[in-house]
């Protein structure tokens, strides 16, 4: 079956409502039946269940899971009451303090909608009550909940290290600068929105305050310095370390703050294993899909067609990062990475480009696809907890974007940006 | 309430509880592992058994999120079309999604027929044939949870009416 036409039959069914993941399936078996004929649809059982079983996705799950408790536990409130008590003296001090929280709950969660779902429940309301636009709450909160995916752990980070082969903790290492950097412009944003409308101080900086809610947020700053310390000092693996996150999740929102509820937790376990089923069965499909490119070579015949225009990498890189964007506005951050990787590995490794440097090229480019209509699956979750419309709170979320943008255009054409630390520790 | 509502209910709660076992599950063999392999005795079947529960997550959590239709798709545009083209497109779509789980539960049983007498390599005394019985079953179950969650799913898009495009 010709590649174009298996692009618009998936594209057909995906407008007809079938999930992404049965429009992959199908296509791939139709594909496989008109290369094969039926006498090889038992291959179908065989990719599926192996495409279900890769090693490194093992830590998919787990973060979740350990996201999931976190939530539960208390763990996002007590780091919003510090970053309230550090950052609530500035002019908009409710969105400093969504930013910075975010850039905490970063370090220990892997998944953008879990951050939207935990800042957002507290912290769209407050900002609502204090007489911040529900747009500019709903807007904030997204841009920041995009943070979870730049800054380590990542869950599109392990996909894409699965896919592309690349190292899954020089991948997380990578991330760390460009978040920061993506986190500090976030704030520079809300500031200038704050300024500009006069947005409220919450309190006058008092140190005694922020002594209490560090040593109520001790145990939680914990967490990032044991997974992501286990992780990077190579004493766990990624799996590992996302067990560790449970474990530590557990330990400190069930012994330490003793606030955990079972039954919201089971209820959350529920979530986690609906979220962690939605890719891994995309994964799966997709394997069909990659039995049916490897056979028939596309990816390697559209290396060569873009390699015979152009050989610079930093021209395909700009010609990535414009069709990431574009497909960012229709495809979910994890069909993207399946569809999308895939196919593009075989140029990406031609030219020459370093696959750690392309994966947080990868990472930037979905955090913007999870802030632009109509597919943007954080921007709808915040907006489902603000009660706003998505277009009227992309208004507000333009100049969030616009920072995004810059630190992906940075991150693109200044490698070091990324990649001095994985560098300095790994190379 | 229904017996086809008590059903349905029962069938959710079956298949959470089992889901959740198999992430606790999962959870507990990686830290047993780690826990080994720091005391210098790894477990020379962790890697196997572990992904085999993620392939088991996999399948039975998909039924699941079938059932509460949260796996991704895009709606958005099966709303906004006329009601007179809505029904027919969604019954094609839905048909569509069943035909293709119903050739998987076909492939995946014919595998199991064929993988008779083969165990798993690290435990000798598992036959591959449960581990692979999640494709059957996984897709049966699926067949299932799509076929009751319908009339949801033709709620959710606006049935007859459709939805005005601010709700969406």
């Amino acid at each position: 079956m010709d590649a174009l036409a298996m692009l618009l039959g998936m594209v057909a069914l995906v407008l007809i409502n079938v999930p992404i993941a049965a429009s992959i399936g199908l296509v791939a078996l139709v594909a496989m039946i008109a290369l094969k004929g039926g006498g090889d649809l038992l291959n179908l059982a065989i990719t599926m269940y192996e495409g279900a079983r890769s090693f490194p996705l093992l830590a998919i799950p787990l973060f979740i899971l350990a996201g999931s408790i976190m939530n539960a536990g208390g763990i996002s409130r007590r780091l919003i009451e510090f970053c309230s008590a550090l950052l609530g003296a500035i002019r908009g001090g409710l969105a400093m303090v969504d930013i910075g929280t975010s850039i905490f709950f970063a370090e220990i969660s892997g998944s953008a909608v879990a951050d939207v779902a935990a800042m957002g429940s507290i912290l769209i309301p407050a900002m609502k009550k204090k007489g911040y636009p529900a747009e500019f709450a709903a807007a904030t909160t997204s841009a920041s909940g995009s943070l979870a995916i730049i800054i380590p752990p990542s869950i599109p980070m392990i996909l894409y290290g699965t896919i592309a082969g690349a190292s899954i903790v020089q991948l997380f290492v990578s991330g760390i600068v460009p978040g920061l950097l993506g986190g500090f412009g976030l704030m520079g944003v809300a500031y200038w929105y704050a300024r500009r409308y006069n947005f409220p101080v919450e309190q006058v900086f008092n140190l005694c305050r922020l002594w209490v809610a560090f040593k109520g947020a001790a145990w939680a700053f914990l967490l990032p310095v044991i997974i992501l310390g286990g992780i990077f000092g190579g004493v766990v693996t990624a799996t590992e370390g996302a067990a560790l996150a449970v474990l530590a999740a557990l330990f400190v929102s069930g012994v330490i703050y003793r606030d955990i509820d079972l039954r919201f937790l089971y209820r959350t376990t529920v979530d986690g294993v609906i979220q962690t089923a939605v890719v891994m069965l995309l994964i799966a499909t997709s394997a069909l899909l990659g039995a049916y490119l490897t056979e028939t070579r596309v990816p390697q015949a559209a290396a060569q067609w873009l390699t015979d225009l152009t050989n610079d990498r930093y021209v395909v890189l700009g010609l990535l990062n414009v069709l990431f964007f574009v497909l960012g506005f229709f495809l979910h951050s994890a069909a993207a990475i399946i569809l999308v990787v895939p196919i593009v590995m075989p140029l990406v490794n031609l030219i020459g480009i370093d696959p750690v440097h392309f994966g947080i090229i990868v990472t930037l480019n979905l955090a913007i696809g999870q802030q632009t209509p109509p597919v943007a699956s954080v921007l709808i979750t915040a907006c489902s907890i603000a009660k706003t419309d998505i277009w009227a709170t992309s208004r507000w979320n333009v100049p969030y974007i616009g920072v995004l943008i810059a630190v992906l255009l940075l991150v693109t054409y200044v490698p070091a940006v990324p990649l001095f630390l994985v560098e300095y520790f790994y190379r | 309430m229904t017996s086809l509502m008590r059903f349905r209910r029962g069938f959710e709660a079956v298949l959470a509880a089992f889901c959740v076992l198999l992430m606790v599950s999962l959870f507990v063999l990686v830290i047993v592992a780690v826990a080994y392999r720091q005391a210098g005795a790894s477990l020379t079947w962790y890697d196997e058994v572990a992904t085999v529960i993620l392939a088991w997550l996999t399948y039975y959590g998909s039924a699941l999120a079938a059932l509460k239709r949260g796996h991704l798709g895009s709606p958005e545009v099966i709303r906004r079309i006329p009601a007179s083209l809505r029904l027919p497109l969604f019954i094609v779509g839905e048909a569509l999604v069943i035909v293709f789980f119903i050739v998987l539960a076909w492939a995946g049983l014919e595998v199991v027929i064929l993988l008779e007498g083969d165990r798993l390599i690290s435990l000798t005394w598992v036959p591959v044939q449960l581990t692979q019985s999640v494709i059957p079953i996984g897709a049966l179950l699926f067949i299932v949870a799509q076929l009751m969650s319908i009339p949801d799913e033709w709620r959710r898009l606006g049935g007859e009416a459709g939805l005005p495009t601010e709700q969406i």
